[in-house]
């Protein structure tokens, strides 16, 4: 498709916007889409991601990466499909492909960690390891401190449960 | 019943509106795009059911509005473009004054938006914090320690947060700074852009200056750096504007402007904006006695669509032109 504005190079930035009281949808080359203020990868909430995704990973690239044999469990989704929608297929699809979109992630966001707001279930987890974790850091202190005092017979109680705990923790995950 | 935009608010010679938007996804449900119109429905439902009781907003099918009734709430940013551009399987959420609205399967399956007249970030995210909260009480989120809240854009990750404000700034527009001015901004993490019209020749002298980057930044560290970054413009619009006020060529522009507005027959969408624009300068600088409510009012409702979802008809081109001209006597 060529571009709506200068009738000469490939239309990749694909906008929808509004017009005389319609929605239209606008294509053009990435220069017009610069010079009518389109440049920004962020127009909006919606910007033209998908074609972001299909320039990052071109055919070569996704057949380097296996994008068409591996798929999600949940939505079926394979790499492939991510980068021809322009859309992640489902939640768990973050955690099939997390290797495959860092290096995406991180162009877009110059970070890849997330800081800031945390739902209300995963609070609580994290409050709960957070309680397990330091419990532990006190027991194995006083461990410590009990191997240094040489009372043996409290560093064996201690030890019990500091192994108690641990593998609790582990038949949680 | 008041709009949001009818109240004034911090800074408002400067700044119009301050928007805040949320993206979630229930982590039972592939995302919208995966999704057929039957489940798209019963996500919407469950979001619907999820703050009945706790916020007074109307839930309202997309397919049962008319397409002026729904591209209007796209012109006056109550639902992005994208939201207008279909309805298969799309709600929408929406308090009486238009201040809270929540896109139901746009392209995630909450966007959540909370508006407010004015400088006022804090406010809108606390609103937004607490229907976000209040959601997330019956329904659990998809989201990820190392991503945060998922999105099926992976540019929304992280907090899932845009924070926006609507600056006016006719004076360093005139000055022609703009250009430079987001160039500066987009080096601090900040998009600034027209809010209504084309990039590069926007209507009105309304800009959007916004949050790009929503993952790796706290949601309290992303508003206070927009919020920075708005009153550095405002004040370099401020001191712009101080040096232009006495120039005789400034007041003619002004009154010219409001002289047109009151006794003009047709106005285009694109005519009218310029010259509002005039004239809200002329009324901050005291030189005309208007109301900045009825001016911020009609810069929000004289767009095309709004003015056909406001007449109850489609109106042709001209016939729309002419209408707007008698609503802007009428109300200067
Ligand atoms: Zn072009
Ligand atoms: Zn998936």
């Amino acid at each position: 498709m060529l571009c709506q504005n200068c009738q000469k190079n490939e239309a990749t930035t694909h906008i929808k916007r509004i017009v005389n009281g319609e929605t239209t949808q606008a294509h053009l080359c990435s220069d017009c889409a610069k010079s009518l203020g389109y440049d920004s990868m962020f127009t909006d909430f919606s910007f033209n991601f998908p074609d972001m995704l299909s320039s990052f990973f071109n055919d070569t690239a996704l057949a380097s990466l296996g994008a068409h044999t591996l798929r999600c469990e949940k939505c079926g989704s394979s790499f492939g499909d991510i980068v021809r929608s322009g859309r992640i297929g489902c939640a768990d699809c973050y955690e099939t492909f997390y290797d495959k979109l860092l290096p995406l992630l991180e162009r877009v966001h110059g970070k890849t960690n997330h800081v800031g707001k945390i739902p209300n279930s995963f609070e609580e987890i994290a409050k709960e390891e957070k309680s397990e974790h330091s419990e532990l850091e006190t027991l194995r202190a006083e461990l410590d401190e009990a191997v240094k005092a040489q009372n043996y017979e409290k560093a064996a109680e201690l030890r019990d449960k500091i192994k108690e705990l641990e593998s609790e923790g582990k038949t949680d995950e | 019943m008041n709009k949001w935009y009818i109240g004034e608010g911090d800074h408002n010679d400067i700044v119009i509106s301050t928007r805040i938007r949320l993206a979630r996804n229930l982590k039972d449900y592939p995302f919208p795009a995966r999704l057929d119109n039957k489940s798209k429905i019963k996500v919407n439902e469950l979001v619907r059911d999820a703050l009945e009781g706790r916020e007074k907003l109307d839930y309202t099918e997309l397919k049962t509005l008319t397409r002026a009734q729904i591209v209007s709430l796209a012109e006056r940013h109550i639902i992005s473009t994208e939201f207008a551009s279909s309805s298969d399987g799309r709600a929408l959420l929406m308090s009486e004054d238009e201040q809270i609205s929540i896109m139901l399967c746009e392209e995630d399956h909450i966007r959540l938006q909370v508006m407010k007249s004015g400088l006022d970030l804090q406010g809108a995210y606390e609103l937004a914090d607490r229907i976000d909260n209040e959601i997330n009480e019956k329904l659990e989120y998809a989201f990820d320690e190392r991503l945060g809240y998922l999105t099926q854009f992976p540019t929304n990750l992280g907090t899932g947060m845009r924070a926006s404000v609507v600056l006016h700034l006719p004076a360093l527009a005139e000055k022609g700074q703009l250009n430079s001015l987001a160039s500066t901004v987009s080096k601090l993490g900040l998009t600034l852009r027209g809010a209504y019209g084309d990039g590069t020749a926007p209507f009105g002298d309304l800009y959007q200056l916004s949050n790009q980057v929503s993952l790796g930044i706290s949601e309290k560290a992303a508003i206070d750096n927009l919020k920075t970054i708005a009153l550095q413009l405002a004040a370099q619009e401020r001191s712009a504007r101080e040096e232009m006020k006495d120039s005789k060529l400034t007041e003619d522009a002004v009154y010219r402007a409001y002289g047109i507005l009151k006794s003009a027959r047709i106005l285009s969408t694109k005519e009218f904006m310029t010259l509002i624009s005039r004239v809200r300068y002329g009324a901050v600088c005291g030189m005309l006695k208007v109301d900045l409510k009825t001016i911020n009012e009609l810069m929000v409702s004289l767009q095309p669509a709004t003015i056909n979802a406001f007449v109850g008809r489609t109106l042709t081109k001209d016939e729309r032109d002419v209408e707007r001209a008698n609503i802007v006597r009428d109300r200067l």
